[in-house]
């Protein structure tokens, strides 16, 4: 189990919904104890990713239902924690990644309905990149729950050091070893 | 703490926490004021910080309770399409 109390540690977008949504005790009680010590720190493409995935909402929504998801995205704003702006460094280390692993290394997400373009899954995995590159610049270890995109990138990192001087290695872990 | 404005009142204390109060004080050789004071002061931040994380974990409750799975997809990221759709723009 990951100390809470050691952070803080930067929340991947999926990490941070898995964290907020889960109705485990055991995550629960994590979160909880992450909170008494430290605020959930995430970088400013998760807040990109989750507005755009309201705003999409909201757009396609009844009026009745347009209330429902502005109430959630506004107690969703209402303290998203300490948000990292992509700033030069985090820039440069995000350019650096795009350019050794310039395709998303696994396909595209699907429902039993539903597909995601390809040009969306481009779009999804350069945004990983920069969270990546968010948890390289502050040092702080990446809670995620998407191993397969995040190993690809700790993989190029480690392969290349001297693209990436006095950064790394690329700290992960999913979310059900966190609490575990 | 020291540097903050003093002042005097009367209270009730429970008489075994008084009494470990004044033990703790003789230990580190300091006044009663400074250890309940000391005590106080760690038990109201602690109180904040409890009443701080409900709200924080209130919000996160109401940012994402009652969306279906799709939805919820949509809220981390991932915007699917219906084929269908994809293949009218072409």
């Amino acid at each position: 189990m990951l100390n809470p109390a050691s952070g803080p540690f930067l929340f991947d977008t999926s990490a941070e919904g898995w964290f907020k949504r889960s109705d485990a005790a055991a995550s629960k009680q994590w979160l909880d104890s992450y909170l008494r010590h430290h605020p959930m720190h995430i970088a400013s493409m998760t807040v990109f990713e989750r507005v755009r995935g309201y705003a999409v909402l909201w757009r396609s929504a009844t009026p009745d239902r347009k209330a429902w998801i502005e109430a959630a995205r506004i107690a969703y704003l209402q303290d998203p924690g300490h948000v990292w702006p992509v700033d030069t460094g985090i820039a440069v280390i995000a350019g650096e990644i795009s350019a050794m692993l310039p395709h998303p290394p696994t396909t595209v997400k699907r429902t039993h309905r539903m597909t995601e373009s390809r040009q969306e899954r481009l779009a999804r995995w350069r945004v990983d990149i920069v969270i990546a590159a968010t948890s390289l610049a502050s040092g702080m270890l990446l809670l995620h729950n998407n191993a397969a995109d995040f190993e690809a990138i700790r993989g190029a990192v480690e392969r290349e050091p001297l693209r990436f001087p006095k950064l790394g290695p690329l700290q992960l872990m999913r979310c059900a070893s966190a609490i575990s | 703490m020291s540097a903050q404005r003093q002042v005097r009142t009367t209270i009730s204390l429970p008489a075994a926490s008084l009494k470990e109060a004044k033990h703790l004080a003789r230990a580190r050789n300091v006044n009663l004021s400074t250890v309940v004071g000391e005590a106080l002061s760690v038990s109201l931040q602690n109180q904040r910080t409890r009443e701080r994380t409900s709200s924080i974990l209130d919000s996160y409750r109401r940012a994402f309770a009652g969306f279906s799975e799709d939805e919820l997809m949509l809220l981390d990221g991932i915007v699917p399409e219906e084929p269908t759709r994809s293949r009218k723009k072409k």
